[in-house]
């Protein structure tokens, strides 16, 4: 039995009630935790990982339910947006590849979006932790240093693994923020921060209330491949989004963005423009897949090796390009 | 120093039964429903999200209750293993377990009854591909699964073409054999 760590829970009916509470705690410079689905917090807390003395639920919020084809409201749970008719086919395929049927139903696209980066010294039990001296994301006061790469204990490498943000990425999606001070919006590429501790530009009692799409996004068309280890369930060990425009003689968009290899999700807008330029059927794909390859950068804190997820990346975009050159 | 969670009056309909409780502020619905309600056939396995023993349904939802914080389901109706079977007349999908050894050891056997209840409530006639999606988050070690599909294929067919079940009643399938409860 995992023992959950003693918290506080406030249960707001309203977006205001909920800023309000984070206004209050935040001014008692309290720390808190903001809980979506909890299918991430809730195991996280139970081992014990960087669990705080006060949790704001958001279940109770209806106002960030919201769903249709250019809004998708961050409580939207995981199955609702895969079985929705308004869904991106491309985020319906992602949506659907998340996890388990019973996560999905709990998890949330807000939640998914901001998942905790992971990492094997990390995602473990309190004893397992204790027994290799902690590691920097959860140090415990210790100062301890990173386990993947030591001798530095200024960034984080841990990995991000969620499946939605590439695919959202690709279709040019915008992030919505809110906080007592107000709201902002940005594209969501620029949302995250290159650290598996600060994970994203979240400010403190700041949350996300909502996703908007473009108004072309139905004229976009692409796929979305993963590696992991059990269909049925797994984090992604190395995810691949591709999507496109098609003009007459090829693609005249392409965007194509990778999930569960570093500690952001990226946007590889500099290859997948290359292609463009370039187009010339498989043999483009070919050169993009390799192009992939070497711009991303894992790090030996998953369950394959950094090696075989590069390999894997070529191969999963040359999936998901698949689609460029079917007639 | 954390601070201690406080007691708060929660209800639910559990088994269609009105309970009241009184909860810890950040209980997991699972704890309430053993340690609280008696429902001791929603099993604890990895306590995690992974296994899918502790599943129950939630206004008709399955959902893992050891994921669940109870608060977050106040005021709702809650089934578990428990609340399938009318009396000794055993959910189809009970029956057919039993009759297609879809139950092994039969600690996995409650998140798997629930869940795939719950399948065919909403698609009585559920295809294979359709079976095990939905108990992809549901682990066995005994069965290799295939027993687990025939059973609620086997359901299924009950429910569509209006098979008749036998009558559940007689001492083979009563849950307590042994005891009359007179």
């Amino acid at each position: 039995m995992m023992r959950m760590p003693p918290f506080k829970l406030h249960t707001p009916k309203t977006l205001n009630d909920a800023l309000n509470i984070a206004r209050e705690l935040s001014n008692e410079e309290i720390e808190f935790d903001w809980i979506a689905g909890g299918t991430d917090l809730l195991p996280n807390y139970k081992w014990h990982l960087n669990a705080k003395p006060h949790v704001i639920s958001l279940s109770g919020i209806s106002e960030l339910s919201k769903l249709n084809s250019n809004h998708i409201g961050a409580m939207v749970s995981l199955h609702d947006l895969a079985k929705s008719k308004y869904t991106h086919p491309v985020l319906v395929k992602a949506a659907d590849s998340i996890a388990s049927t019973l996560i999905r139903r709990s998890g949330t696209v807000g939640g998914n979006i901001c998942l905790d980066t992971r990492c094997y010294w990390f995602n473990q039990t309190e004893q397992w932790r204790e027994s290799i001296d902690w590691c920097h994301k959860c140090d415990c006061g210790t100062e301890a240093d990173c386990r993947v790469i030591p001798n530095q204990n200024t960034l984080c490498v841990a990995t991000y693994q969620a499946d939605l943000a590439p695919v959202l990425m690709c279709l040019g999606a915008t992030i919505h923020l809110a906080s007592v001070n107000g709201i902002r919006s940005m594209p969501l590429h620029n949302f995250f921060e290159l650290d598996g501790m600060t994970r994203n530009v979240l400010q403190h009692g700041e949350l996300v209330t909502h996703i908007t799409l473009p108004e072309d996004v139905n004229e976009w068309k692409g796929d979305y491949q993963k590696l992991r280890q059990r269909e049925s369930w797994d984090f992604p060990e190395a995810g691949v989004a591709a999507l496109w425009r098609m003009g007459t003689k090829g693609p005249t968009q392409l965007r194509i963005a990778t999930t569960g290899l570093e500690s952001i999700p990226g946007l590889h807008l500099e290859e997948a423009n290359n292609a463009i330029s370039k187009w010339n059927g498989s043999n483009t794909i070919d050169t993009l897949a390799d192009a992939i390859r070497k711009s991303v950068k894992p790090v030996q804190n998953t369950w394959y090796s950094p090696s075989y997820r590069k390999k894997m990346v070529k191969v999963l975009t040359k999936r998901a390009c698949a689609g460029l050159i079917e007639r | 120093m954390l601070p201690s969670a406080g007691d708060v009056s929660w209800s639910a309909e559990i088994n269609g039964v009105n309970k009241r409780l009184n909860i810890e502020n950040n209980a997991i619905l699972l704890d309430v429903l053993r340690d609280q309600a008696g429902s001791l056939g929603t099993k604890r396995g990895c306590d995690m999200g992974t296994c899918g023993c502790c599943s129950v349904l939630v206004n008709g939802e399955p959902r893992l209750s050891c994921l669940t914080l109870a608060a977050e389901v106040d005021g709702a109706a809650i089934t578990t293993v428990e609340g399938l079977a009318d009396g000794h007349h055993l959910h189809p999908i009970q029956a057919m377990f039993a009759e297609c050894g879809g139950s092994q050891c039969g600690f996995c056997t409650p998140g798997f009854l629930v869940v795939t209840s719950a399948l065919l409530d909403e698609n009585p006639n559920p295809s294979d591909k359709e079976i095990k999606c939905a108990i992809e988050g549901n682990l066995c070690r005994c069965t290799g699964y295939q027993q687990i599909v025939d059973s609620v294929r086997a359901a299924s067919d009950i429910l569509t073409k209006g098979l008749q079940l036998e009558d559940s009643t007689s001492p083979k399938s009563d849950p307590h054999p042994g005891f009359s409860g007179g």
